[in-house]
């Protein structure tokens, strides 16, 4: 099933993704960013995950934030895959313990 | 002697610096290939069809911001906060263009657009640092087009094949929200943040964001919690910048 809000959504995600690919060779190629600037464009992206998973953060479930204290401390020392499995496991081994 | 000859005579061979760029690209691709399967099977629970999924990621091919529309997608999804969502994790892409832009003058423009259609966070590090090496070696032009676009198909056809099976395989494991799998979310945002990491300065705008999304998410309905924790995140990083 393809639904037209879908098609829209994906679309236009595909759209805005090209400018900002060609958007930086088109206008700031010849151009310096001033230091602000860059510094917010530098912390957009990292503002935007932190804000999609802040609910998680707030979790009225024990469990769920010891889970996610345990998958912070993989996150920054392991890579991508055994950091999402230690969090699903966590996740899924405290809820059945505590949760 | 013409653009075109010119860059195929800087290499050894058309075919060879294709394989340079496939091969500098694969050791990235075991790295993204577990990435690709987790936003399938994320996008399978979330309700979305192998077709829907596999025209997102071949289409807008970013990950992040796929993986940012898929934790928010509702059905029907809301179209403006994801678009917007999706400009602002990747409005990174802009200062990367802008940073690759000197390297492609040597290049058409006919040439450059469909190019940067490629353009991920690998396929633009590899070809960066392949062109300041040639650069450097006194290579010309510094920019080798097939090699670029080796380790950019590379990572384009590994990306949409692997969220395709994701999506493919998601539903085998049943209902995967008993077993703790929400987590793999958070897990994998905070590993795409541990690479974007600069230093605790840089991240106090992290901080701000996640402060105010949290309160926007406890005590204001709706899913606003994103946009106001994006924008104050972007706010703090504007006034800290004065004082560094």
């Amino acid at each position: 099933m393809i639904d037209a809000t879908t098609v829209l959504a994906i679309v236009l995600m595909a759209g805005v993704t090209y400018l900002t690919r060609i958007g930086g060779y088109v206008l700031l190629r010849n151009r310096t960013l001033s230091a602000r600037a860059t510094a917010v464009m530098e912390a957009a992206p990292g503002c935007v995950l932190i804000s999609v998973i802040a609910p998680a953060f707030v979790s009225r479930n024990p469990a769920d934030l010891l889970a996610l204290a345990i998958t912070l401390i993989a996150a920054t020392r392991l890579s991508m895959l055994p950091t999402v499995l230690i969090g699903v496991a966590s996740a899924g081994l405290l809820r059945h313990l505590i949760g | 002697m013409s653009i075109t000859q010119e860059v195929e005579t800087a290499g050894d061979g058309t075919g060879s610096e294709f394989r340079r760029g496939v091969a500098s690209c694969a050791p990235i691709l075991f790295g993204t290939i577990p990435y690709a399967l987790v936003l399938g099977a994320q996008a399978a629970q979330r309700g979305l069809s192998v077709v829907e999924l596999s025209a997102m990621t071949g289409l807008n091919f970013a990950g992040g911001s796929e993986f940012a529309a898929i934790q928010l997608w509702t059905s029907p999804p809301h179209v403006v906060l994801i678009v917007a969502i999706t400009f602002l994790v990747n409005s990174r892409h802009l200062l990367m263009g802008a940073a690759l832009a000197p390297f492609l003058r040597s290049l058409p423009r006919r040439k450059v657009f469909p190019a940067l259609f490629l353009m991920c966070d690998e396929s633009w590090a590899l070809g960066l640092a392949d062109s300041r090496q040639r650069r450097a070696a006194g290579i010309t032009p510094a920019f080798s087009p097939r090699y670029y676009m080796g380790a950019a198909l590379a990572m384009y056809l590994t990306w949409v094949a692997f969220t395709t099976l994701g999506t493919l395989l998601g539903p085998m494991l049943g209902d995967v929200g008993t077993y703790g799998f929400e987590m793999a979310f958070p897990a994998v945002f905070l590993v795409l943040m541990r690479g974007m990491w600069t230093g605790m300065a840089a991240a106090r705008p992290w901080l701000v964001s996640l402060v105010v999304a949290a309160l926007f998410y406890l005590f204001i309905p709706g899913a606003w919690y994103v946009a106001a924790g994006a924008v104050s995140g972007l706010v703090a990083a504007w006034l800290m910048a004065g004082d560094v």
